[in-house]
């Protein structure tokens, strides 16, 4: 048994925003993304490998809010957070607030492989990079019409103080279990259009926005960043499910429906568990998805 | 008897009065606790002086009396944590603040976080050079931005908003530092990633109180690894890491090789195991600090507390700053391994 799960973003996607041509091309981004993954897999090959895939081609798809087409923050610059994690030994890698690095998910890789850390950020991080022989790229190369046209209506906008909730969400993750019955997660995203340059949501925080572990499940979230680092999301998720026994399914709809929502938060949540079970649910209105199987499974949502 | 006498006694009688009746709801004042550490490693006899001791403890007993004071006049769990580790960033023996150990670059880079179990809600900063107090940016963030983290430039960029004065970064910089720094330049550096000294300081501070309203809160701050890589960020100040709080469950501060904790979710593991497997913190930190952290290789120690007050400091390293006091009248100060656990 084998499986792989993506995201592309959850958030408010009323339909009729969304016209049909637009549609196809994040249907066609998930599906090219998804088919990557999967091949990794459908050959033997391992879940992180896979994951990275996925989430690379979604990196370098510039719909998506992640790699080339990332959100802006309030200065205009991309600034970009990613982390992967291997099931097998809980090894983790992550990058936050990186600027020039083209496939933000590759160097969380490298984190992870290269060096004895886990979380690198900033300057330090592409420093890192740069040892590791990482091509840099200007940070105009992240930058799309679309995305510094939906900073500057948000900026004539809604912004009044710093305490307004942010409006857009979306980042980018995979999940996978392999042919060996291991199991990876990873997590890359822009962050919030308009963002407050240094501001770090969940993705690139181990437990919070990417977990994944052996023998309980995989998890990578979308959404409303601060509420799951305060919930530790992905990790609850694995610890309902490995201490109190919940089925995965259980386990992410308490997370997304009770305890964020209680808290009014809202988002979205990936997870594989063991024995290849797929989970999908948010609490937004959509969520840009898409999942795939050894059984034969192979699904690409929005709504 | 004048009318302002009298209407005093009334005031005086009717305060004796909702007094007896607070005090027939508790029999039993509900319970303050403070519990701080100062960092894990290998502190054991055979590398102290009484002097360096004696110098641990003060620090130790100004922290532990800073943050408890606040409990003791009813103050909040939160303010008791951001005292507690405000008191310790400004003792340079500690890696906190003044006196941090020093990155790769010479610099002091530093982390803290601080989260409040009645919400839950969280503020962290990383990888900030000229903050004086990092815990109080940390507790900013919570405060006053919609944001749990933020790091480097734009957390100080932030912290100029909200009007804190920044600091050179030669007020953090010490001797004792420098010349560790040295040291661990000189050791052989066989990649980029690897070039962290094997002697490295695993000094933390932190704290976790339970105020009289009942809230729990907890809160870290760290100047990380001697010659770390600039940019490097542990588990201090990543919430579920190094730092977790909850008044559902418990609070928890820990200390030690980062990586590990992070990859473990180590405070808030020990958490989920209170509400969940319904331990005792003590039980929860054992299965955690000596079972599961171990068994992958990492070392450290951490300290927790739960609604009810119960306390506990555990640590795998050969020993652990450490300090406790509560309203049951315990109250100690410890460092070495062979000092009796918290039950």
């Amino acid at each position: 048994m084998y499986a792989i799960v993506i995201h592309g973003g959850a958030g408010a996607m009323p339909r009729a925003t969304l016209s049909a041509e637009r549609e196809q091309t994040y249907r066609a981004g998930l599906a090219t993304s998804l088919d990557g993954g999967y091949a990794v897999l459908e050959r033997g090959g391992s879940s992180l490998d896979a994951v990275a895939a996925a989430v690379r081609i979604l990196e370098d798809d510039p719909v998506f809010n992640a790699g080339r087409g990332a959100a802006l923050t309030r200065d205009g610059a991309a600034e970009l957070d990613a982390a992967i994690m291997d099931g097998r030994q809980l090894r983790a890698g992550a990058v936050a607030s990186v600027r020039h690095v083209k496939n933000p998910i590759d160097l969380a890789r490298r984190v992870m492989e290269k060096s004895r850390h886990v979380l690198l950020v900033g300057a330090g991080a592409e420093e890192f990079a740069l040892e590791e022989k990482f091509v840099l790229v200007p940070n105009h190369y992240f930058r799309t019409a679309e995305r510094i046209e939906q900073l500057e209506s948000e900026q004539r906008g809604q912004r009044v103080s710093d305490l307004v909730p942010p409006a857009t969400h979306g980042t980018v993750g995979a999940v996978a279990l392999d042919t060996h019955g291991h199991l990876a997660a990873a997590t890359s995203t822009g962050g919030m259009t308009n963002k407050r340059p240094g501001r770090v949501g969940d993705s690139p925080i181990i437990g919070a926005g990417t977990y994944a572990k052996n023998g309980v499940c995989a998890v990578s979230a979308t959404g409303h960043g601060e509420y799951f680092i305060r919930t530790v999301a992905a990790y609850h998720v694995c610890a309902a499910v490995e201490y109190r026994g919940l089925t995965l399914q259980q386990a992410v709809h308490e997370m997304l429906h009770q305890i964020l929502r209680g808290l009014g938060g809202d988002g979205g949540l990936i997870a594989v568990d063991r024995d290849g079970r797929i989970v999908m649910d948010f609490s937004s209105e959509g969520m840009f998805r898409g999942a795939r199987d050894s059984d034969g499974r192979r699904e690409i949502a929005i709504y | 008897m004048s009318r302002l006498q009298l209407s005093a006694i009334l005031g005086l009688l009717s305060l004796a009065a909702s007094a007896g009746v607070i005090a027939a709801a508790h029999a039993e004042p509900r319970p303050i606790a403070l519990v701080i550490h100062g960092g894990a490693g290998v502190i054991e006899p055979s590398r102290m002086t009484p002097a360096k001791e004696a110098s641990y403890r003060a620090g130790l007993e100004a922290a532990l009396a800073a943050g408890y004071a606040v409990l003791e006049r009813g103050g909040s769990s939160l303010d008791a944590v951001t005292a507690a580790v405000r008191t310790m960033e400004d003792d340079p023996q500690f890696n906190a603040g003044r006196g941090a150990v020093l990155n790769h670059d010479g610099d002091a880079q530093l982390d803290a976080a601080i989260m409040d179990g009645n919400g839950p809600h969280a503020g962290a900063v990383a990888a900030v050079r000229h903050i004086k107090n990092p815990i109080e940016l940390a507790r900013l963030v919570m405060e006053k931005s919609p944001h749990v983290l933020l790091v480097a430039e734009g957390a100080e960029d932030f912290a100029l908003e909200h009007g804190v004065v920044l600091v050179p970064r030669s007020y953090f910089r010490i001797e004792a530092r420098e010349r560790e720094l040295e040291e661990a330049r000189a050791m052989p550096a066989p990649s980029a990633g690897l070039r962290v000294s094997a002697q490295e300081s695993m000094g933390t501070v932190g704290a976790v109180a339970l105020d009289r309203a009942g809230n729990l809160a907890a809160a870290t701050s760290t100047g990380g690894l001697t010659n770390k890589l600039p940019g490097r960020v542990g588990d201090s100040p990543l919430i579920g890491a190094g730092t977790y709080a909850d008044n559902a469950s418990c609070a928890v501060s820990g200390t030690g090789q980062g990586e590990y904790f992070i990859r473990q979710v180590v405070a808030y593991d020990v958490c989920a195991l209170v509400q969940y497997r319904h331990m005792t913190p003590a039980q929860a930190m054992h299965e955690v600090i000596h079972e599961k952290l171990a068994r992958s290789g990492g070392t450290g120690g951490a300290i927790a507390i739960d609604p009810a007050g119960n306390i506990a400091m555990d640590f795998n390293t050969v020993g652990m700053f450490r300090a406790a006091r509560d309203s049951r009248g315990r109250r100690e100060v410890a460092m070495y391994g062979d000092a009796p656990q918290a039950k």
